[in-house]
């Protein structure tokens, strides 16, 4: 790959061609979402967006359950549905900030997972529906090359958490 | 005339990204293709200065496609980068064997990516 050098005149166009690329994912995020035609294309958007905007081929969307207590697993890619079929909230703290209407996010080079799991956990991401949260996302490992979840990555989870109500709501309004 | 480049992904969500970040940072025009088998028919007639095509796509993936290109004569000296999920050296080497010019790493970096186009056809 070419090397790029970070002169102070190309540390101003990264800081501008950067914030152009942002808005360029948050954009192409939310356009994806609001097009879907149905829940299954609302799920693939879902996987197009983790692998080609954040960087994480390994991805799932757990439902929350009646009593608040649960979530199930909806849907996965990448990730091995029998290892996480079901998340109790009362013995992932980090669930319960979630379910509260914000995304958690793992710090860069923090050892702390998200959850209790042995694979590597990203990011949870609120699905809202009607206001209140409906569905987890969970966005695992990240490829190799890439160091953390960046604050664009973070901006498009808020575009995830606000306009995928149709992945597990098929008749939810766009 | 500005130059032209055809951007190849099966994903919407990454040609819409692409296109927006080199429509607001250069003067290319960019036409687009969603598989490597319509990228060849798409490169045949609109002869795009550069191609920047995914790797991962129905059909035809982004390796075969720059196999098939170089074997068309109006393609043969056409700067092709592949964009790639993994980085690792295997990876890269079936690209560079391929036929490709350079390669980019997904998630695109937008400074990246207007950086290594310009290293190819200039401002």
């Amino acid at each position: 790959m070419s090397n790029i050098s970070d002169s102070p005149a190309d540390l101003k166009g990264r800081s501008s061609s950067n914030d152009i690329g942002s808005q360029a994912k948050v954009y192409a995020a939310r356009m994806r979402l609001q097009s879907a035609i149905d829940q299954a294309d609302a799920l693939d958007a879902i996987r197009e967006i983790a692998a080609n905007l954040i960087g994480t081929e390994e991805v799932a969307v757990f439902k929350v359950d009646k009593k608040r207590s649960e979530l199930w697993l909806y849907w996965s890619f990448g990730v091995d549905p029998n290892k996480h079929s079901v998340l109790e909230v009362s013995r992932e703290p980090k669930l319960k900030q979630v379910l509260s209407g914000k995304s958690v996010y793992r710090l860069k080079l923090s050892n702390e997972n998200l959850l209790s799991t042995d694979d590597p956990v990203s990011a949870l991401v609120p699905i809202v529906v009607d206001g209140s949260p409906s569905a987890v996302i969970v966005l695992f490992r990240l490829f190799p090359h890439k160091p953390g979840i960046e604050p664009v990555d973070r901006e498009i989870c808020e575009v995830l958490s606000h306009c995928a109500g149709r992945a597990i709501e098929p008749y939810h309004a766009r | 005339m500005p130059k032209k480049v055809l951007l190849v992904d099966d994903s919407t969500t990454t040609l819409m990204m692409e296109e927006m970040i080199l429509k607001q940072k250069t003067a290319y025009e960019c036409v687009t293709a969603k598989d490597g088998l319509d990228a060849i028919s798409r490169a045949v007639v609109e002869a795009p200065d550069l191609v920047l095509m995914d790797v991962v796509m129905p059909r035809m993936n982004g390796f075969e496609a720059c196999k098939r290109m170089r074997l068309e004569s109006t393609l043969r000296e056409t700067p092709i980068i592949l964009v790639t999920t993994r980085g690792e050296e295997e990876y890269v080497e079936a690209g560079f064997q391929s036929g490709c010019n350079d390669y980019i790493t997904k998630p695109i970096d937008s400074f990246e990516l207007v950086t290594l186009l310009h290293s190819y056809l200039g401002e």
